[in-house]
């Protein structure tokens, strides 16, 4: 039994943690903090995992969680650098000229944030979102529809502005 | 019109030439484990069940020894009323005091036949050794007390008034 369960563990882990931590580092831009959330990712996971119906689920959840976690204290701390530092003027934080997939999801209101990094990031069918974010399929694709709009009119004006 | 629900048929349907299909590319990058780091995360989550297993234990067993403390308490209030009454009379209790209530009496009744011998009594009951059934009397001061003793004395007394008359007139 405990055999059984340690086997499947390590199936799950030699599956899922390389595209887990893949999906991580895109977001995050960073290999360490990409495996630290990943890892915390598993973590929790195995720490209940008895409880836990959908691991992959659970993983790309609690990932996207963490990586919005990430982003808030980097956040912080690029305020309080910015407020700390007297030339201010310094070139604001190395952003890319194209508006980084970062930076349009952080855009986007939580509830159509978690279906956009579900379902277009970790690869998750619509069904699996539904069940995941206990919404109906028609409310995913109605979120999803949303959030990709919201991302085009991000798109244009920062195309526009770059002009 | 397209509705929301129209772009999905089996799951994201970019077109080609759609800026966003760049962006929300399925990710293709993999980046694998680095050595230990299955086992690391096996023995943190081993350590973080345990704790929370402990957690439970220990509020498990804060509610029981809350309860334990606080449901003799309860009772506690109620006990010491009851074993006071009965109590009290045993020490008191003896068989010749039984018929009188009162304390101080009980050692005046043998008393008279020994009342030149204990002082005590006699000083606290000076009225008992004036009269000899005095003592009964005057433990109960009460008027409903009083004719019980009147009846009594008159068994003793008829015997004297009716001498009276019967002197005086013998006198005569």
């Amino acid at each position: 039994m405990k055999r059984s369960r340690e086997r499947a563990a390590a199936e799950l882990f030699a599956a899922l943690y390389p595209r887990l931590a893949g999906w991580c580092r895109r977001l995050v831009d960073d290999d360490e903090t990409a495996h630290e959330i990943a890892s915390e990712a598993f973590t929790r996971l195995w720490a209940r995992w008895t409880a836990v119906a959908e691991p992959r689920g659970f993983l790309y959840v609690t990932a996207a969680n963490l990586v919005r976690d990430h982003w808030r204290k980097t956040e912080r701390e690029r305020n309080a650098v910015r407020r700390a530092t007297v030339e201010a003027a310094v070139s604001p934080p190395a952003e890319p000229a194209d508006p980084s997939v970062r930076l349009l999801v952080q855009s986007l209101p939580e509830r159509l944030r978690v279906p956009i990094l579900l379902h277009y990031y970790a690869d998750m069918p619509i069904r699996e979102v539904s069940v995941l974010t206990g919404r109906r399929e028609g409310t995913v694709k109605a979120d999803l529809h949303a959030a990709r709009e919201l991302l085009r009119a991000h798109l244009r004006r920062s195309l526009d502005h770059t002009r | 019109m397209t509705t929301p629900a129209d772009d999905f048929d089996d799951g994201p349907d970019l077109a080609p030439d759609d800026p966003l299909a760049v962006i929300l590319r399925p990710p293709s990058d993999y980046l694998g484990p680095p050595a230990g780091r299955y086992e690391q995360i096996r023995r943190g989550a081993a350590r973080r069940r345990l704790l929370r297993t402990a957690a439970g234990v220990g509020a498990a067993c804060a509610v029981v020894v809350a309860v334990a403390l606080v449901l003799p308490l309860r009772p506690a209030s109620e006990t010491p009323v009851s074993p006071t009454v009965p109590l009290a009379p045993p020490p008191v209790s003896g068989p010749s005091t039984s018929p009188t209530p009162p304390a101080t009496p009980t050692p005046a009744t043998p008393g008279p036949t020994e009342g030149a011998r204990t002082p005590v009594p006699e000083a606290s009951t000076p009225a008992g050794p004036t009269g000899t059934a005095a003592p009964r009397p005057s433990p109960s001061d009460s008027a409903s007390t009083a004719p019980t003793a009147v009846p009594a004395a008159p068994s003793a007394e008829p015997s004297t008034p009716p001498l009276t008359p019967s002197e005086a007139t013998t006198s005569r």
